[in-house]
């Protein structure tokens, strides 16, 4: 292994990337445009889902039950509809998302305490601003309940004092607003950090397509040596994106940084390492830019997406795939990136996830190195 | 120097070196010469250790090709036929990447840049990038990559195709002073004015070595002589085709600029029959002499006789 043949491969792929502005932007500005994108796509907190409401009592109690579950900027309301066809129609047209029909005798039942007749209706094709709709119909509606209970205790003599409410204590730690965006967004940043292990994959085939291959394989040097060679630039390149992008995420999102930043710096340069490891592998064997390119798409950045946990939790999948996720370098970076924003938890904590990238990394440039054969065709 | 031993290379349908065997002494000047698709490429291809050996071997500098090709990758210089230098890179940054990956201490690389930069006439381009530089000057920048490390045999694929004449001259006059300098030299062309400039040629046809010998000698091999017409009006020339292709003895006709080359099977007794061919027709000529056999002639009656 010689230093001088890494480190001349090394300067000539950073004056590739610096000098060929498309590599450069595709290096710099990817993982800030998806960071975005993706952050505003996947996190919007929901709110003024299109509600519509059918009223057959028309009464005082339902008519403050309505105005109870439209309060504040969560649900609106569509329109008053006439009959069940109007809700039918505005949903299949997507006027509304969800509907809640009123039944004759709602205020008579909820004097006696007979039942409490109301329907929602969902759109089961959107469930997420259904089901949106649902928490928020059913807590205004235990909170609407509980009150005319007490009203009822009241008017039954019994004192406020004597009422006691059970309720269940449940703190939240580490995302105490329980924003989305707290947590996804450390998610992300672990996965858009891993775009320039795209360009490595890419980097052989350009090369052959160029033509210049042929006259690097006519060099003594070495596989090992030109795989590392290649990777290096990569990492240091990335590495501005792991400055650039935790800040886009403090400074825009307001997420809070609360471990060491150090500590995520030189964490995200194994993950570097690793990920572009795997971008190599895919280049070894992937003769043209296109097949490299759709290849990378389906071994590196799908299952990156769905298989490390960013956005489906690995408790919850079949063991194979938890085993499969292992070996994704995302996998253990999401929790480290996790980790040190939201709890800021120290290497006593993440060192055994480090020391897997580490090794994934070795691994997967040794499998690139064992399959790149020096020979053309 | 360079052995081989029924060197053969399939691809998947066609057997594009087959059988070749052919020895190149210490400080020849070898070219191979043969027509499109002869396997010229694919032979220094497989000499540079690109390829891998379908059967048969070579031994290079007492390596073992198909065992030791990286071995002998530190003693070879190979230009590729395209350009295949990065042409991000200027001048100078492509000739210190290949200097590292040979192990150059960087100490020679300066003296040793320079010098070639001087004799490749780049050394006003030092910082130009590759790219921007003229084909005549990316072949000879790739030529000094190819001499950046001194290698003992240097393995060149048409260096010279799409070159202007000057500069093509200009690239002949630094092969002959590598020649001069005990360099060993593999070289293929298509050109028959550089085969004639070789100490020996290796004529290709279908992947196997059909002729080998020194230019002379091939030339000699020529079975026939040549005459020369030069016509008093050059536009008699299709003329002048058409009335001595018909005649007994002649077997070939071309044009060379103004004058026209018949290829007949003695030139003292065709000369009479041609001249009175020509004055019959009214065709005035300037001089028609014999005149000696060009390489060019050669290759062509060898070719000829390979495809019948």
């Amino acid at each position: 292994m010689s230093f001088r043949h890494i480190w001349a491969v090394t300067r000539k792929e950073y004056h590739h990337i610096v000098r060929d502005k498309s590599t450069l932007v595709l290096v710099l500005f990817t993982p800030t445009l998806v960071l975005l994108l993706m952050a505003y796509a996947l996190t919007v907190d929901l709110k003024n889902i299109p509600l519509a409401i059918l009223d057959l009592d028309r009464s005082q109690a339902s008519r403050n039950f309505i105005q109870q579950i439209t309060a504040g900027q969560d649900l609106n309301i569509y329109s008053f509809a006439a009959n069940r066809n109007d809700i039918n129609d505005w949903l299949v047209r997507g006027q509304v998302k969800a509907a809640v029909i009123i039944s004759p005798g709602f205020a008579a039942d909820l004097i006696t305490l007979k039942g409490f007749p109301i329907q929602v209706i969902i759109d089961g094709t959107e469930p997420q601003s259904g089901n949106f709709a649902v928490e928020h119909i059913s807590q205004r509606a235990e909170e609407f309940i509980s009150s005319a209970l007490t009203k009822q205790l009241q008017a039954e003599g019994i004192g406020e004092q004597s009422i006691q409410s059970l309720d269940m204590h449940v703190e939240t730690w580490y995302n105490p607003d329980l924003k989305p965006r707290n947590a996804l967004i450390p998610g992300l940043i672990s996965m858009v950090l891993a775009f320039p292990s795209l360009s490595v994959a890419l980097t052989l085939a350009h090369e052959r397509e160029h033509g210049t291959l042929e006259q690097l394989l006519a060099t003594p040097i070495s596989r090992g040596e030109l795989m590392l060679g290649k990777i290096f630039p990569y990492i240091i390149v990335g590495l501005i994106n792991v400055i650039v992008i935790p800040l886009l995420a403090i400074a825009w999102f307001h997420i809070s940084l609360n471990g060491s930043f150090a500590l995520f710096f030189g964490l995200s340069a194994i993950f570097m390492f690793a990920v572009l490891s795997m971008g190599m592998v895919v280049g070894v064997f992937m003769h043209t830019q296109a097949a490299a390119l759709a290849l990378s798409f389906l071994v590196i950045f799908f299952p990156g997406f769905f298989l490390t946990g960013i956005f489906f939790p690995l408790a919850s999948m079949p063991e194979e795939v938890r085993l499969e996720s292992l070996l994704l370098p995302g996998t253990h970076y999401a929790i480290i990136t996790r980790g040190i924003f939201l709890p800021g938890v120290g290497i006593d904590v993440l060192w055994s996830y480090a020391v897997m990238m580490f090794g994934l990394g070795i691994t997967f440039t040794a499998l690139a190195a064992f399959f790149f054969r020096k020979k053309l065709g | 120097m360079i052995q081989t031993h029924h060197l053969t290379r399939n691809f998947k349908k066609v057997r594009a070196v087959d059988g070749l065997t052919f020895a190149i002494q210490t400080g020849e000047l070898f070219g191979l010469v043969g027509p499109d698709g002869a396997g010229k490429t694919t032979t220094l291809r497989l000499l540079a250790g690109l390829l891998d050996v379908s059967e048969g071997n070579a031994d290079m500098l007492g390596f073992d090709l198909k065992e030791k090709s990286e071995s002998i990758k530190p003693h070879v210089g190979y230009m590729a036929q395209q350009f295949s230098l990065y042409s991000e890179l200027s001048v100078m940054e492509n000739l210190q990447f290949f200097s590292e990956l040979f192990d150059v201490k960087a100490q020679e690389l300066a003296e040793r840049a320079e010098r070639l930069l001087n004799f490749a006439g780049l050394i006003e381009f030092t910082n130009r990038r590759a790219g921007n530089l003229s084909g005549g000057m990316q072949k000879k920048l790739a030529l000094a990559c190819t001499l950046i490390h001194e290698p003992e045999i240097l393995l060149l694929d048409e260096p010279t195709t799409g070159v202007d004449p000057i500069s093509r001259r200009e690239f002949w006059n630094i092969l002959t002073d590598l020649h001069l300098q005990g360099t060993t030299i593999l070289v293929s062309t298509p050109y028959m004015d550089e085969a004639d400039r070789c100490s020996r040629v290796g004529l290709m046809y279908a992947g196997k070595l059909v002729e080998c010998d020194s230019p002379k000698a091939i030339r000699d091999k020529l079975e026939g002589e040549i005459i020369e017409i030069r016509p008093q009006r050059p536009e008699d020339w299709q003329k002048i085709l058409s009335v001595v292709t018909s005649l007994n003895g002649v077997s070939e006709a071309q044009t060379y600029g103004e004058s026209v080359h018949l290829l007949v099977d003695s030139g003292e007794r065709r000369m009479t029959q041609v001249r009175h061919a020509l004055e019959a027709e009214n065709i005035p000529y300037r001089s028609i002499r014999i005149a000696p056999a060009r390489m060019e002639e050669a290759f062509i009656s060898l070719m000829r006789k390979m495809e019948a």
